[in-house]
């Protein structure tokens, strides 16, 4: 540290202490915290093995692997994964019972239903993305510790399986405890704060989205932001209901403000993609439309947070509110004269094809937004202040990998551990029911992760730096102390060692293992067994285990390879299937965060397709703008028909509606399976549909037909987004088959059938 | 109150009864002093919290060892 050199004017000292102060406070505000959870897991760790000790139960070590197990940052993460662990345990273990009473005398079925039932968890830990995933985790891997240690031995199994419950609840209790009280860190905190860097950074978005101040490359890495931030926000608050009455109180709000989020971030894009598609349009007269639109987007941005008035804090956004209502209010007629002046400059231009029509779709996607907006903004606003209503309950959205990954990962596990009880009968080695515990274990933790290969390789590392810390600890250290306190001071280098590991994201996984590991080698019990013989067999399991189960992740249908990828965006068209045929109730919702959730999956598999992100993502915009095109339709059509029926001329309305049915029909079979010939047929069943929309229109407001005011509002919109299918089906970039050369040769106008 | 009593030819003791039973109670507790708003009062409410369940605990568990 070297003080600036013309140090003359400010006293040398002074200067030497500013830098040391500033150099403290940095560390205070970066490491500080890490520290701090070092130092409570520590402690949780040594209490639980104290208490342990004390009780005399027989394996101590269970309730301090615990503690570093459940110990995370922010104690609603480990009240949460507190509740899961014991949840799993108490079913493994009843499980456990089941499969040894019912198996007893027959080892080799025993270890299969075991084998199987941890298959049947991996699965379902996959499955679930959430905390509950380790609730499956743990009802695998317990009922593997407590019935496979028992397979010699079945009378044992009620004892075994007690201890192990009464063990993990120990060191689960503690670390709740510790972690609630001892210096709380709250994901609630966290939250206010992630919550409003999220509003400013999409208001920012939108200003430079309609400005059109961004490129292709910096659209996408915005988008992945979003979707990672709409899991994350959803993450963390599931977490912190655990945490405080209050927050559980704010956290439908929450979830309602993820969804408006979701819907405002799908409209914007859907109106971006409408402008760019106007700019690179080829009929002439999208400029024009384009001139007289911009205005109105111009002044979307300043509204939400002006630069006088910036939004800082939750209340601050009532005002964001309350601009956006009047600015709503007064829409409608501003558009409808805008309308009008571009009638007349297209008649003035000679270019009045088409050009109504894009102003129309424009126009219907920006009130839309509006209105979304409007919702997200109030939604932020009532964090400040709830109301009662606001705080009813709202599903949340819920992460689920797709039912093949799912599956996969079962199986692997099962493929797995059946190699591991293969080779322990064949060879009766003693240590193998040490390998088959430790090879379940590995396999079902690293298959919850976002990244398994990488966790399975660091459990193995973890497991290898294990063997010495652990060899030096029994052989060389325990025989020279005596009493609880020495053995605190033995065991803390290591351990430090290994949190401190832990804290570094691409060293967790090692960190992990080593502590696991370390505690399972190392951990004292109350009678200390020297046999090195044990130690070093018991050790050698323990690091073929995990070996084997990284080399499982890295054989059996790794998730890095291109193979899923394709699979991920057949579940992202699937989601354009749903929304043609499924129930309508809870569809938008199911709809808008399945889709994330798939574009999620995809971002996790980009280690070694570096375009995979790209590739989910064009797939996402394309299935949001049809799927919720599509959803318009299916609300516009359903609104016409159910609130008053039209008696008059039923040929004509069924016409229409047939027509309506016809697009969808088509839509739905492109994205079952998109080739280029189903693109042009559902492209010209669509220009029909406009057609036969416009026609009825035109007839409807001369007055032969039944229709009122509502209905031909509702037909108007129905055309607009009609007209925006047509135009993502026309789109040069779309991720369709067909390619540029399909934009070249598809038809683009509509046809007459007037 | 005896100190065990057998369940299903299981020995139990009371005071896993008596867990159990303060859990809902400290429930109500909770939910009471939510709607209150006496939680924001607290300095250290999950302190608070852990204390209260404590002192029910405890208060149950007199009537076992008195």
């Amino acid at each position: 540290m070297t003080p600036a050199p013309n140090s003359a004017h400010p006293p040398r000292a002074a200067a030497v202490w500013e830098l040391w102060r500033d150099a403290a406070q940095e560390w205070l505000r970066s490491s500080l915290p890490s520290w701090i959870f070092i130092a409570k897991t520590l402690a949780a760790a040594l209490l639980s093995l104290w208490i342990a000790m004390r009780l005399e139960l027989p394996q101590p070590r269970t309730a301090m692997t615990t503690v570093f197990i459940v110990m995370q940052p922010y104690s609603g993460a480990v009240i949460a994964k507190s509740f899961y662990r014991i949840a799993g345990t108490v079913i493994g273990s009843l499980v456990s019972l089941l499969i040894v009473g019912l198996f007893a005398h027959q080892p080799t079925i025993l270890l299969a239903a075991t084998i199987l039932w941890i298959g049947i968890c991996t699965a379902g830990a996959t499955r679930n993305r959430n905390f509950r995933s380790y609730a499956f985790v743990l009802a695998g891997y317990t009922a593997a510790l407590v019935a496979v240690p028992t397979i010699m031995d079945p009378d044992s199994i009620f004892q075994a399986a007690v201890t192990r419950v009464n063990e993990v609840s120990l060191g689960v209790i503690v670390s709740t405890v510790i972690s609630a009280l001892v210096f709380p860190q709250f994901a609630g905190d966290a939250i206010p704060r992630a919550v409003r860097s999220r509003f400013t950074g999409f208001v920012e978005f939108i200003a430079a989205c309609l400005a059109g101040r961004i490129d292709r490359a910096g659209l996408d890495a915005t988008n992945v932001r979003f979707v990672g931030d709409v899991i994350s926000l959803e993450a963390t608050r599931s977490v912190a209901v655990f945490e405080h009455p209050e927050t559980r109180l704010r956290s439908p709000i929450l979830i309602r403000m993820n969804h408006d989020f979701m819907a405002v971030s799908t409209r914007l894009h859907a109106l971006h993609q409408l402008f760019n598609r106007l700019r690179d349009g080829p009929e002439a007269g999208s400029n024009l439309v384009r001139e007289y639109f911009e205005p109105y987007l111009r002044e979307i941005a300043p509204l939400l947070s002006p630069e006088t008035a910036p939004v800082l804090k939750a209340a601050d956004a009532r005002a964001s509110a309350e601009r956006l209502v009047s600015f709503r209010a007064s829409l409608p007629q501003r558009l409808r004269a805008t309308r009008e002046q571009l009638a007349a400059a297209g008649l003035a231009a000679n270019q009045s094809t088409g050009l109504l029509l894009d102003f129309d779709t424009a126009a219907e996607l920006l009130l839309r937004f509006v209105d979304e907006l409007y919702a997200y903004t109030d939604s932020y606003a009532a964090l400040a202040k709830p109301s009662a209503s606001q705080t009813q309950a709202a599903r949340p959205f819920v992460p689920k990998t797709g039912l093949l990954n799912s599956a996969v990962s079962g199986l692997r596990a099962v493929v797995a551990l059946s190699t591991v009880g293969l080779f322990w009968f064949a060879t009766a080695w003693p240590s193998g029911e040490l390998m088959m515990i430790f090879a379940g274990t590995a396999v079902a933790l690293a298959a919850t992760t976002a990244n398994p290969l990488r966790v399975a390789t660091g459990l193995l590392y973890g497991t290898v730096l294990a063997l010495p810390a652990g060899a030096i600890c029994v052989f060389l250290l325990y025989p020279l102390i005596d009493g609880f306190p020495l053995l605190c001071v033995a065991l803390t280098p290591f351990l430090v060692g290994g949190l401190a590991l832990t804290a570094y994201p691409r060293w967790a996984g090692v960190g992990t293992g080593f502590l696991i590991f370390f505690c399972f080698a190392a951990g004292p019990d109350n009678v200390i067994h020297y046999d090195p013989i044990d130690f070093f067999n018991n050790m050698l399991g323990l690091i073929l285990a995990t070996g084997l189960a990284a080399a499982a992740f890295v054989l059996i249908l790794p998730p890095t390879s291109g193979w899923w990828l394709a699979h991920i965006v057949r579940d992202l068209r699937r989601q354009v299937v749903m929304v043609c045929n499924s129930e309508r109730a809870g569809l938008s919702e199911r709809f808008e965060g399945g889709t994330r959730d798939l574009v999620q999956q995809a971002c996790m598999l980009t280690t070694e397709r570096v375009n995979a992100p790209q590739v989910a993502l064009s797939w996402m915009f394309l299935v949001l703008e049809i799927g919720h095109a599509v959803l318009e339709l299916r609300d516009e059509t359903a609104s016409m028909g159910i609130v008053s029926p039209i008696g008059a001329n039923i040929g004509e309305r069924g016409g229409w509606q047939q027509t309506l049915r016809a697009t969808r029909l088509d839509i739905e079979q492109l994205f079952r399976k998109p080739t280029e010939e189903q693109r042009m047929n559902a492209l010209r069943t669509t220009s029909h549909a406009i057609a036969v929309m416009q026609a009825t229109i035109e007839r409807a407001s001369t007055g032969t037909t039944a229709f009122n005011e509502a209905h031909i509002a509702s037909m108007h919109r129905i055309a607009s987004y009609l007209h925006f299918i047509r135009s993502a089906l026309l789109d040069c970039d779309s991720p369709l088959p067909g390619g540029p050369s399909f934009c070249k040769t598809a038809p683009t106008g509509v046809p007459n059938v007037a | 109150m005896s100190r065990d009593f057998t369940f299903f030819g299981i020995y139990v003791p009371s005071l896993l009864i008596i867990l159990f039973a303060s859990i809902p109670l400290m429930w109500l507790v909770d939910k009471l002093i939510l709607w209150t708003g006496a939680y924001r009062l607290v300095w250290h409410p999950q302190l608070f919290r852990v204390s209260f369940f404590v002192c029910i605990f405890g208060a149950l568990g007199l009537l076992v060892y008195t």
